[in-house]
């Protein structure tokens, strides 16, 4: 629709640095992808809220939330993986620029998740933009309405997910890394892109076949040797019934 | 431009300042300058009058690049019909009227233009030589023809005025010869209860029509378009006149065979969705807010509004920008955010996702902080006080815009003004209103951020959903020990990551086989769905590493039932989650669709029909979900076909090539030798059978999406068969006792609604509570006065979502319905569960038996 102000082919002026392909493969990678990036999050936000807002566009597939390579806990940005590019746009068109929990979120197109992309890439574990928070202040939201004291001590009492505890110990688990795979090193020639579509399409129905279960499982397996943890079953988010053995750690992550 | 608004409405100044720019550019890029000058007449057509003077100016400088702004203009609108494209047509067609305004075009031209599209409709309509069941494509034709009017109307007057009195009194033809359109189905305000009387309101096109006479008896003269062409009429009259080249309409398609029934109803239905109704006005708000607006003038600002969030869509900035700047003199803001909410709750869709509007409606807010904020919470108020008869549909469009603007807004809202709700029964929509949105608004943000933002309505904390943690079996040490045993030994080999073989294993020979089925599967299914409680993703992945576990277990559609029922009571505090946890495992298909709609229409859920969203919304992601597939299918087998295409026309250019080079004679050894030489050969035989593979390839790919698409129709099929049947067979008791004769009876509001039996749908009568009901007249339903009864809500409502799954999924059901009318429709279902199916269809109730 909107050509006359929008240059279509120019989709996001930011360009990961991690990206091991041209630009041109970068621009393809983004146009045809169905994940975003978004940045700029609460750290107590959680997927649920995420899921909510976002399914909005459409169907959701994954959500992967960036977290601090330190305390494992949410640093500020995700992924959101959906099902079709239509509903991806949309999601980038609608909701880019709008508040989750009273924060203004900025929505991308991404390249497509990878493994390891979920951590965050500061200096100090956490997200880049953190660190040089100049242009997005959550606080120039709180004009009226509930003072700001009052907004610091309703967040005080949420609780961040841990991500690093539980009994599936290497959370986050997830990505197959078919589908972070679409934009880097796939041959975008035409006499494969039948085969290339059948890799990168997310078929809803994909979920249930046997041999994503088996690789997942796979990947699992191999990963299981490194944080192994045996600590008891805890569920951070409901801590607050007492149960928790490491209050300490909770009042750590709670933000000061 | 409003001036109020802080616009300034010097066109001349500005189309001076443009045309001396174009002109000095126009030798050097008189290519790009076309291009750029058709897609703005295009894309912000409420300039049209500033382009088309611009276009006239130029005119007189240099005719030929004028002809070609014509010829081009021409060409789009041919192609525009002829792929029905209909923002396209009408927005070209007010382009040649603002050229036929600055003597650009020759009136009789346009003239021309409008009586093809005339005797097109007017031939569609004719029941023995047309197809009336195509009436949506030939009342869009006079749409765009009248369209045209309120810009051009007064000049084709003074110039052709024969012409015009000519196509006017064939539009007058036109209108007396088509059929009536009722807005049956796709009304935003509809008591379901109501009998059936003909509407008698106009149609949209009548409607515009009176507009357009209206206009002509006041001598053409309106506030909301500009006429900035009268500047320049002195220079502009020495213009070359173009013509225009003769435009067709496309072909209509074959009639079919009765003037009714189900291919009357399907053509009809593909008419309709191909020719949509733009805009339903609401009038939410007293007319006393537009009593300074002609009839007219309100048309054209809509038209201006619309065209704005259309070509407009993902452009934030510019787009409210354009809202508040539009070419008007008076104040519009309650026109605007009427005609937004009449997008947002647009049936059977709007033009975009209802998120769009949301979006709309924040940048205005912020556009215009002084003015549009009240507006809007007038809109909520209006609607809030009709909610009882807006439609099901809209209802939950509205919840979920309602709650997400407010969390863009800090959850600011004057909740004491609706406090009242508490004292109405549970079941009254007001009530479920304000609940449902304090529920989307908890998800969106966190249960005590919600709590803060009603104190100042404290009574209402009472509607807040539940704090949504898990109710995990085996939390406790009491309670069953063998089961909390079983459960610690599962949570231990979970952690011991062991495979979800083992643990199937493990599940066989210690669970099943020593405690039976019903603890098996409450043990695995609690204790899994406890381990992935903590985030979405810690779900999947659960669902993902043991799905296994639980599809060995929920073998059947009866386990899967008791599974869903076993999701729903972990997490019975959390509604989001429970409607997450199905729809991953429907994902996964660990339960199927057919499964969810047995347990959706249990009793347990059925008693919640008319007082919470939450069996709805799982239903509605279970369908959807079974739609997306179908579709994504769809998607996948037209590129698939375009793929094979392609393939074969490569394949069979290689073998063309190859056998080209096999007849060639080439001297070899100073003999001729047939064929090429003996490299270039083996290449091109190898080039043409790595063709053939790939064509064969793509062929086999496509029949095999083929035959998953076979599947996934009768999958969808045996989903609407086995959903109208839970829905009649749940509606019938209900109806019979709660609408005897078709008519409504009131009972006490206290009237309480046994529905028990399982699966049957029957609802006991208790004898007493039949002997004391009342039949009440007509109770008024809006502010506290609400009378409905406990019964009447349910049905009412229950019905409500028949229409509205109907309508949302038209499209698939069609193809079904004979299946339907055969297995479902049949002689004892109720008269209003009938009335509600077929209206969602919009399918004409002459066709009930």
């Amino acid at each position: 629709m909107a050509s006359l102000f929008k240059d279509p082919s120019k989709i996001s002026v930011y360009r990961d640095r991690r990206f091991s392909g041209t630009q041109e493969e970068f621009d393809d990678a983004l146009q045809a992808s169905t994940t975003v990036y978004v940045g700029n999050m609460s750290f107590y936000t959680t997927e649920e809220q995420v899921y909510e807002l976002f399914s909005r566009a459409g169907e959701i597939k994954k959500i992967i939330m960036g977290l601090d390579k330190n305390t494992k806990t949410p640093c500020g940005f995700c992924f959101i993986l959906y099902y079709s590019r239509e509903d991806t746009e949309d999601s980038v068109k609608y909701i880019s620029g709008t508040i989750l929990d009273d924060r203004p979120i900025r929505v991308d197109f991404d390249w497509g998740f990878q493994e390891g992309r979920q951590w965050g890439r500061g200096k100090s574990g956490g997200q880049v933009r953190d660190e040089y928070r100049t242009d997005y202040d959550p606080d120039i939201l709180l004009i009226g309405g509930y003072g700001k004291l009052v907004q610091k001590e309703l967040e005080a009492q949420r609780q961040l997910v841990d991500y690093g505890a539980g009994s599936l110990g290497s959370f986050p688990p997830v990505m197959v890394p078919q589908y972070g795979r679409h934009g880097g090193n796939q041959d975008y020639g035409g006499s494969r892109r039948h085969g290339r579509d059948y890799h990168r399409k997310r078929y809803r129905d994909d979920d249930h076949r046997g041999s994503d279960f088996s690789k997942r499982n796979s990947d699992y397996e191999s990963r299981r040797t490194s944080d192994h943890d045996s600590r008891p079953e805890k569920n951070p988010r409901f801590r607050e019934r007492g149960d928790s053995d490491d209050e300490e750690d909770d009042d750590r992550k709670r933000r000061p | 431009m409003c001036p109020d608004y802080g616009g300034n409405d010097d066109f001349k100044d500005h189309i001076e300042t443009c045309f001396g720019a174009v002109r000095r550019e126009l030798e050097y890029s008189e290519d790009d300058i076309l291009v750029f000058l058709l897609q703005c007449a295009e894309q912000l057509p409420h300039k049209i009058p500033l382009y088309g003077t611009l276009v006239g100016l130029l005119n007189l400088e240099n005719e030929d690049f004028v002809t070609k702004v014509v010829e081009n203009t021409q060409a789009n609108l041919q192609a525009a019909l002829d792929s029905g494209n209909c923002d396209r047509i009408r927005v070209l067609m007010r382009f040649l009227t603002g050229l036929m305004c600055s003597k650009v075009l020759q009136p009789s031209s346009l003239v021309v233009l409008f009586e093809t599209l005339l005797s097109s409709a007017a031939t569609t309509v004719d029941d023995d030589k047309g197809n009336p069941s195509w009436q949506a494509r030939a009342d869009f034709y006079i749409t765009c023809i009248l369209s045209c009017l309120p810009w051009g109307g007064g000049e084709l007057v003074e110039q052709v005025p024969e012409e015009i009195e000519r196509v006017m009194a064939g539009i007058q033809a036109y209108m007396s010869i088509r059929r009536h359109v009722s807005d049956t189905g796709f009304s935003v305000f509809e008591d379901i209860d109501e009998s059936n009387e003909p509407d008698n309101e106009k149609d949209f096109l009548e409607d515009l029509w009176s507009r357009i006479q209206d206009l002509s008896n006041n001598g053409w003269k309106l506030d909301s378009v500009p006429r900035p062409h009268l500047s320049f009429e002195a220079q502009l009259v020495a213009g070359k006149s173009h013509d225009f080249g003769p435009i067709s309409c496309p072909d209509q398609s074959d009639p079919p065979t009765a003037l009714s029934g189900i291919a009357f109803g399907r053509q009809k239905h593909e008419a309709e969705s191909k020719y949509p109704q733009r805009i339903r006005r609401l009038n939410i708000f007293p007319s006393s807010k537009y009593e300074d607006v002609q009839p007219i003038d309100r048309f054209v600002v809509e038209e201006y509004l619309l065209d704005v969030m259309l070509f407009l869509n993902g452009c934030r900035k510019e787009c409210a920008s354009y809202m508040v700047g539009l070419p008007v003199s008076f104040r519009y803001e309650y026109l605007m955010a009427e005609t937004i909410f009449s997008q947002l709750l647009l049936l059977p869709q709007p033009p975009f996702k209802p998120m769009y509007y949301t979006l709309v409606i924040i940048d205005l807010c912020k556009s215009l902080p002084g003015a549009f904020p009240a507006v809007v919470a007038g809109a909520v108020r209006a609607l809030f006080d009709k909610i009882a008869d807006l439609d099901m549909e809209c209802r939950t469009r509205l919840i979920l815009w309602f709650s997400h603007h407010l969390s863009n807004f800090q959850f600011i809202w004057p909740w004491e003004e609706w406090a009242h709700v508490l004292d109405l029964p549970k079941w009254a929509p007001q009530r479920v209103f304000v609940q449902e949105i304090l529920e989307r608004e908890v998800r969106l943000s966190y249960w005590d951020k919600i709590k803060q933002s009603i104190e100042s309505a404290p009574v209402l904390e009472e509607l807040l959903p539940p704090k949504g943690t898990p109710n995990f079996k085996y939390s406790s040490e009491d309670g069953d020990k063998t089961e909390h045993a079983l459960s610690s030994e599962l949570i231990g080999m979970v952690k011991g990551r062991l495979s979800a073989r083992e643990i199937v294993s493990w599940v066989d020979n210690s669970v099943l086989a020593i405690h039976g089925l019903d603890i098996a599967l409450s043990v695995v299914v609690q204790t899994l769905l406890n381990i992935g409680s903590k985030s979405f993703t810690h779900l999947i992945t659960v669902l993902e590493r043991y799905g296994q576990v639980i599809s060995r277990i929920c073998s059947d559609q009866d386990k899967q039932v008791m599974l869903i029922s076993e999701v729903s009571l972990f997490w019975k505090n959390n509604a989001q989650m429970t409607a997450i946890a199905i729809d991953r495992m429907m994902g996964y298909r660990l339960i199927s669709n057919l499964a969810i709609v047995r347990w959706v229409f249990s009793p347990s859920n059925v008693n919640q029909f008319h007082i919470s969203d939450r069996p709805w919304e799982i239903l509605r992601n279970a369908v959807n979900k079974t739609y997306n597939r179908i579709s994504d299918l769809r998607k996948e087998m037209s590129s698939l076909k375009k793929s094979v295409l392609s393939a074969e026309e490569s394949a069979s250019k290689a073998r063309a090539e190859l056998s080209a080079a096999e007849s060639k004679l080439t001297l070899m050894d100073g003999e001729p030798v047939l064929g090429e030489n003996p490299v270039r050969m083996k290449r091109l035989k190898s080039q043409a059978d790595k063709a053939n593979e790939e064509e064969l390839s793509v062929r086999e790919s496509l029949e095999a999406k083929e035959a998953l698409f076979a599947q996934a129709v009768d999958e969808i099929e045996a989903l609407f068969i086995s959903l109208y049947k839970k829905f009649s067979n749940v509606l019938v008791e209900p109806l019979r006792d709660a609408y005897k004769d078709g008519m409504l009876r009131r009972t006490d509001a206290a009237d309480e609604m046994p529905i028990d039996d399982e699966d049957s749908s029957a609802m006991e009568l208790d004898k007493e509570n039949e002997k004391s009901k009342k039949s009440h007249s007509n109770g008024d339903r809006s502010g506290n006065d609400y009378t409905v009864g406990e019964k009447e809500q349910w049905c009412s409502s229950t019905l409500g979502y028949v229409k509205a799954f109907t309508r949302q999924y038209a499209s698939e059901i069609w193809p079904h319905v004979e299946k339907l009318d055969a297995e479902v429709l049949t002689k004892d279902v109720h008269p209003l569960f009938l009335k509600a199916f077929y209206s969602g269809l919009r399918r004409p109730t002459s066709d009930l038996v």
